[in-house]
């Protein structure tokens, strides 16, 4: 492939999302493309949560998806990063902005006040 | 200086390491059936965790890509979420053979009521896990675990027919369902899954970086060949004491008696004391091994070198599983019998965690200069082979032998 090519589904389809501090925030789970028939294309943004799942699977198990997974829900668990957040590609993907401010591990988030009350947590 | 003897705790770590409940299991009650017969078994299984765990812990050094990291992006979505679920029912059963084995190695030492030790052993393990860093867990097991050397001793003590035992080590065939099914059993015993998941998300937890690819390769071919030596000696002194007696050691105290009846009283209490923490350690590492397979897949931050605010969601998640195999052992069902079917069925989860471990340590565009050459390469496809063959083999050799009874 020459190299000012990329494959994306090897290159970036279901790898790490990192934030600009450093924090794991999940994965890319799926991939957008916009623009209209006949004129050019081009990826619009990540996306990210187990909203996305359901697609990800074989075209006769998708319902099932939906019943184990949910439907998607756009900022719960389905999570748009635009692509120009992204800052690098590499073993990861790192992104420019903290993964709170992209609406990204809110899982984490939500646990934590719980964890939080442990001791030496 | 400092560097050989860091290397040195290490591997010293790795050889305590490397036994758990499956070889206590399935090698003591291969010595007793089949003598030396199947020890070429435990060098095919040696040889092939040192090869894959080389590679898992190259390919985090170098791409810092943990296994789950690399099945997720290198099988899709969909296999990998297969993958996902078949080596955490895996390791949930084995989490819970580790873990009721702990009770019944303390019943033999404390004399307490099971259930009661139950119950302690899973309280010790979550908060030593809580509370102790990664590489104090990884350094008490793994030197504790070196108290099976006694079974070294043992074996040497019990002067062993040494033309026999090198006939054993040449691997031969019998037709026997039995015999197959232990094949199958030694080596799966070797190659447990979580084994590479642990060694692999270890590496990212120390931050091993291109400068400790020494270190990997002395962990992954002398720590874990020289564990291989205690594997060997549980087999040789199985076979010394229980050959010819149709003695079937389904009890897992069986395995320390070989040792009592060499060296007395005090070899005794050093093979359970050993056999405790080999055992506590493996339940360690398969316990964090669910947190980081799951985290990994799901793309979440984890890792014990975070604090549990920084990563909720891997403590929230071995702690969950530790939750669970608690239920699994309170049902009373029997860790010996568990460890066989944990084993067995983890041969089957091999395949797919093995396969994509392969194509990215052997792929250039991530690993640069350090991609498989011509031996790890060759070695890595022999071994895909091999436990594809196993894997075929497992559950029909299973049923046929009724779990080796």
């Amino acid at each position: 492939m020459a190299e000012d090519r990329m494959d994306l589904s090897y290159r970036v389809l279901d790898d790490q999302l990192v934030d600009v501090d450093g924090r794991r925030c999940g994965r890319v789970d799926d991939l957008e493309i916009d623009g209209d028939v006949g004129g050019p294309a081009y990826l619009s943004s990540i996306l990210s949560g187990s909203g996305t799942w359901p697609q990800r699977m074989p075209r006769r198990l998708r319902r099932l998806g939906v019943r184990i997974f949910g439907k998607a829900v756009v900022g719960r668990n389905l999570i748009r990063v635009p692509w120009s957040q992204v800052e690098d590609i590499d073993t990861a993907i790192t992104l420019r902005a903290p993964a709170r401010e992209l609406g990204l591990a809110q899982g984490d988030d939500h646990l934590a006040p719980l964890i939080e009350r442990l001791p030496k947590s | 200086m400092k560097k050989v003897f860091q290397i040195a705790l290490g591997v010293i770590a790795a050889i305590g390491g490397f036994v758990d409940i499956g070889e206590l299991v399935f090698n003591v009650q291969a010595g007793a059936q089949f003598g030396y017969l199947l020890l070429w078994c435990v060098v095919v299984g040696v040889i092939g965790i040192g090869v894959y765990a080389e590679m898992c812990g190259r390919v985090a050094a170098i791409a810092g890509r943990p296994v789950f990291d690399v099945v997720r992006t290198r099988m899709g979505f969909g296999t990998a979420l297969v993958t996902l679920i078949a080596s955490q029912v895996v390791n949930l059963m084995t989490l819970a053979a580790e873990v009721g084995g702990v009770a019944l190695i303390l019943q033999l030492l404390l004399n307490v009521d099971y259930a009661l030790l139950v119950v302690l052993a899973f309280m010790v393990f979550l908060l030593m896990m809580w509370f102790v860093p990664f590489g104090g867990l990884e350094r008490i097991f793994g030197y504790g675990g070196l108290g099976l050397l006694v079974f070294v001793v043992a074996a040497l003590h019990l002067h062993p027919n040494w033309d026999d035992v090198a006939y054993g080590f040449v691997p031969h065939w019998r037709n026997s369902a039995l015999y197959a099914y232990f094949i199958v059993g030694v080596i799966g015993a070797a190659l447990v899954p979580y084994e590479v998941y642990f060694f692999s998300s270890g590496a990212i937890e120390e931050k091993w970086t291109k400068k400790d690819l020494g270190l990997n390769r002395a962990n992954a071919i002398l720590g874990f060949g020289l564990g291989g030596l205690l594997s060997v000696a549980l087999i040789m002194t199985s076979a010394q004491v229980f050959r010819g007696l149709n003695v079937e050691p389904k009890f897992l105290g069986t395995a320390a008696m070989t040792a009592e009846h060499t060296l007395g009283q005090t070899g005794l209490l050093i093979a359970l004391a050993g056999m405790f923490f080999a055992v506590g350690g493996a339940a360690v590492e398969v316990c964090l091994s669910g947190g980081y397979s799951l985290a990994q897949f799901l793309g979440w931050e984890w890792g014990k070198y975070r604090r549990p605010r920084e990563a909720p969601r891997f403590y929230f998640a071995w702690i969950v599983f530790l939750g669970l195999a608690f239920v699994v052992v309170a049902t009373g069902i029997d860790p010996v019998d568990l460890t066989e079917y944990a084993v067995v069925f983890s041969v089957l989860a091999l395949p797919l965690t093995y396969l994509p471990i392969l194509l990215v340590a052997r792929d250039r565009t991530f690993m640069g200069d350090h991609a498989n050459g011509k031996i790890g390469g060759f070695l890595g496809w022999l071994y895909l082979v091999i436990i594809f063959v196993i894997a075929v083999a497992a559950i029909p050799l299973l049923l046929a032998t009724n779990g080796g009874g």
